[in-house]
């Protein structure tokens, strides 16, 4: 994994030609859809079970920087990956040929719900060519979810934590840029049937999701994204649970169709690179001026500290989770 | 001409055959247009209905809705077509994929080709033979090395390892065979250039590409024949031709009529011989006419400097070279002279001779060969069957 480069001319001809031979963007999910529902399953590639992610430095990329992007395909959030993979070429071009980032490699995910969906989670592999597309197009778009305002992030989070192995950590002490696009609450635990049955650690313990997104924020720039396509989108308690998993990492976004410029803009403010005007005169360079609107409101907070308010502990933190 | 037509240019390129072409399609029922030669170097422009495109892959026959078959004398690129289909949706063609058809045993040509060609050309310095860069001549050689050994030279070109054989159209509908002819590929060509893509990546893409489009076997061009009338697009000019070209600034290809003759296998047809009333040039070469003041009379809206063909020419009017094309086609039936509007063209009538006015044009052509298709400009509109003037 993580060598060879991404070729937007590449990715512009597959999907020239599936859409010339009338073939879904998500395919898989087609086929998946037209059988049982007692026959989905996560594809080989995207099975977290027993599974390591690595991101490693190559002879191609010798500075990889991890960005792993998870999202909620449960419901009205299916839109989401449909965007990403829309504007794949674009998020790439951004962070590469702006300068954000000199070798990012791309995961993808998807997190539905543990207690009602038969995939409720799926993890890619990271990728720096046109492989990412190939794994967006592989997800299960289940649309599943069970109704009660949660979803098994808290899972997704584990997964994370525990299983992704990343030589800019390993080597450089550097972070990686996790990004959960959702629209619900952690559950209240993270269930230790769920991590054994679907990840295959040996838990037998329940988790509080709180230790584990302090685990997660030790080793990566973990960000929230909840995009105005739900009836939660101004529900207070979903800000207030994620503002205090994350403080300011919680990013509210007006407009769906922005994500992969909110994703690109926040790296390279982050990263120091651009400031939010910067950061949407990029935009705008790469033709997405109307996206930038949204963007730029969602970082308002993120651009405008000064002092890091994350609830999050800074690496060093106490590694337990915490049982309950 | 309700027939078959073979539709050749008798100059270096840039004749005009695509607005002729197109100019032919618009005016008469045409089940398709069949490409009998070159690959995604060809750049035919079309100027019609406020529409324009330069046609690569495409036949010029697509703004006038016919269908474009490219036969096994083709060199397809699938990465260059997907682009073009992008341009020709948004120039307001439906689909233009499904307007394709690929004969299956056409070579493909692969970011092995083209980085290898690129590699090659810049190597040469300030002897360019004025390739365009696509991987064409590069294309062919590899596809002859079959039985060839490492360091042995085929066509004065030094074989660098184990060729392996040259994947084609058809390939891509067998992933196994596809991925071990790649591989081999990637192997020959490792020590000159590598491309950024993996195997992996181009066995998908071209999967993806063999699920796009119809791949016919060889028979496609003879079904299309007799279902009605062809036009045979030509791409490049006789005098770039593989055999009578001025070497070594040639395109590795028949650009004569002799491909398109073989696909006919004997149905009548009609060789229609296209030129300017002026000769062009674009890329390194001889080119005994030229005249660089011509440059200003004469201006170019569609052509102009490629980063790896070189500079645009102009000359006067070559008769010796358009008796030579004519000859290297054994013969044509009539002539389609294009640029007709252009301001005071001269001829050389003889090698070295001083160049006279060309007062009356379309009589000049006449006397030589029936004019069939008079052009005034870019435009369709500017194109019209002139009274024929026979000598």
């Amino acid at each position: 994994m993580g060598y060879g480069h991404w070729d937007d001319n590449a990715y512009a001809a597959a999907k020239t030609f599936r859409a010339a031979k009338g073939e879904d963007d998500f395919g898989y999910t087609a086929n998946l859809r037209a059988k049982p529902a007692k026959e989905w399953r996560v594809a080989p590639a995207l099975d977290p079970k027993n599974a390591i992610r690595e991101c490693r430095d190559s002879a191609d990329h010798a500075d990889s920087t991890p960005i792993a992007v998870l999202f909620d395909v449960t419901g009205s959030m299916r839109r989401v990956p449909r965007i990403m993979q829309g504007k794949l070429g674009k998020l790439h071009g951004l962070i590469q040929r702006k300068g954000y980032l000199a070798d990012p490699q791309v995961l993808f995910g998807a997190i539905g719900d543990a207690d009602s969906d038969r995939v409720p989670l799926q993890v890619g592999q990271f990728e720096s060519d046109n492989r990412m597309d190939e794994q967006l197009r592989t997800i299960f778009l289940e649309g599943g979810g069970g109704g009660q305002k949660s979803e098994s992030y808290e899972l997704a989070a584990y997964f994370m934590a525990r299983h992704v192995v990343t030589d800019a950590w390993q080597k450089r002490g550097r972070k990686g840029y996790l990004f959960i696009i959702g629209d619900e609450l952690n559950k209240p635990s993270l269930r230790a049937k769920h991590v054994r049955r679907i990840i295959g650690d040996d838990v037998h313990q329940d988790i509080d999701p709180a230790s584990v997104y302090r685990e997660l924020a030790r080793k990566w720039n973990v960000y929230y994204v909840l995009p105005n396509q739900s009836s939660y989108y101004n529900d207070p308690e979903i800000g207030a649970h994620w503002s205090g998993l994350l403080g300011q990492n919680f990013l509210k976004l007006d407009d769906p169709g922005a994500v992969c410029e909110l994703i690109a803009a926040t790296i390279g403010l982050e990263e120091q690179v651009v400031d939010v005007d910067g950061a949407l005169a990029d935009l705008a360079d790469i033709g997405s001026a109307a996206e930038g609107a949204a963007v730029g409101k969602a970082l308002t907070r993120l651009g405008g500290r000064s002092v890091v308010t994350s609830a999050v502990p800074e690496p060093g933190g106490p590694d337990d989770v915490v049982l309950r | 001409m309700n027939g078959h037509v073979v539709v050749v240019g008798l100059g270096f390129g840039d004749e005009g055959k695509g607005a002729v072409v197109d100019a032919l399609c618009a005016d008469r029922p045409t089940t398709a247009v069949v490409r009998f030669n070159g690959g995604a170097q060809a750049a035919h422009n079309v100027v019609a209905e406020g529409r324009h495109h330069t046609f690569s892959q495409f036949g010029a026959g697509t703004f006038a809705g016919v269908p474009t078959h490219l036969s096994r004398f083709v060199l397809v690129e699938p990465f260059a077509l997907a682009t073009e289909a992008r341009q020709l949706e948004a120039a307001g063609v439906r689909n233009p994929l499904a307007l394709l058809s690929v004969d299956g045993d056409a070579l493909l040509t692969t970011p092995f080709h083209i980085h290898a060609n690129r590699a090659r050309e810049d190597a040469r310095g300030n002897e360019r033979h004025g390739s365009c860069g696509k991987g064409i001549g590069e294309t062919v050689w590899y596809s002859l090395l079959a039985g060839a050994s490492p360091g042995e030279v085929v066509e004065g070109q030094e074989v660098l390892g184990e060729p392996g054989s040259a994947p084609t159209v058809a390939d891509c509908t067998r992933p196994a065979v596809l991925r071990r002819k790649l591989d081999a590929l990637a192997r020959f060509y490792a020590p000159l250039a590598s491309p950024r893509h993996s195997v992996d990546e181009l066995v998908a893409l071209y999967r993806d590409f063999a699920g796009a489009v119809r791949i016919t076997d060889g028979g496609e061009t003879g079904r299309l024949a007799d279902a009605g009338r062809v036009v045979f697009e030509g791409a490049q000019g006789v005098l770039l031709d593989q055999h009578h070209g001025f070497h070594p600034h040639t395109t590795w290809s028949t650009t004569t009529p002799h491909n398109a003759r073989e696909l006919l296998g004997g149905r009548p047809h009609t060789v229609l011989g296209v030129t300017r009333t002026y000769h062009t040039r674009h890329g390194a070469g001889p080119f005994p006419t030229e005249d660089a003041a011509l440059l200003g009379r004469f201006p170019e809206v569609h052509n102009g400097l490629g980063r790896y063909q070189g500079a645009w020419r102009v000359g006067h009017l070559d008769a010796t070279l358009l008796d030579y094309a004519i000859a290297a086609c054994d013969g044509v039936d009539a002539l389609a002279v294009t640029h007709l509007d252009a301001d005071g063209p001269r001829v050389v009538l003889e090698p070295g001779s001083p160049a006279v006015d060309l007062d009356d044009p379309l009589a000049w052509f006449g006397a030589r060969r029936p004019v069939a298709l008079a052009g005034y400009g870019p435009d369709r509109a500017d194109y019209r069957a002139p009274v024929t003037i026979c000598g």
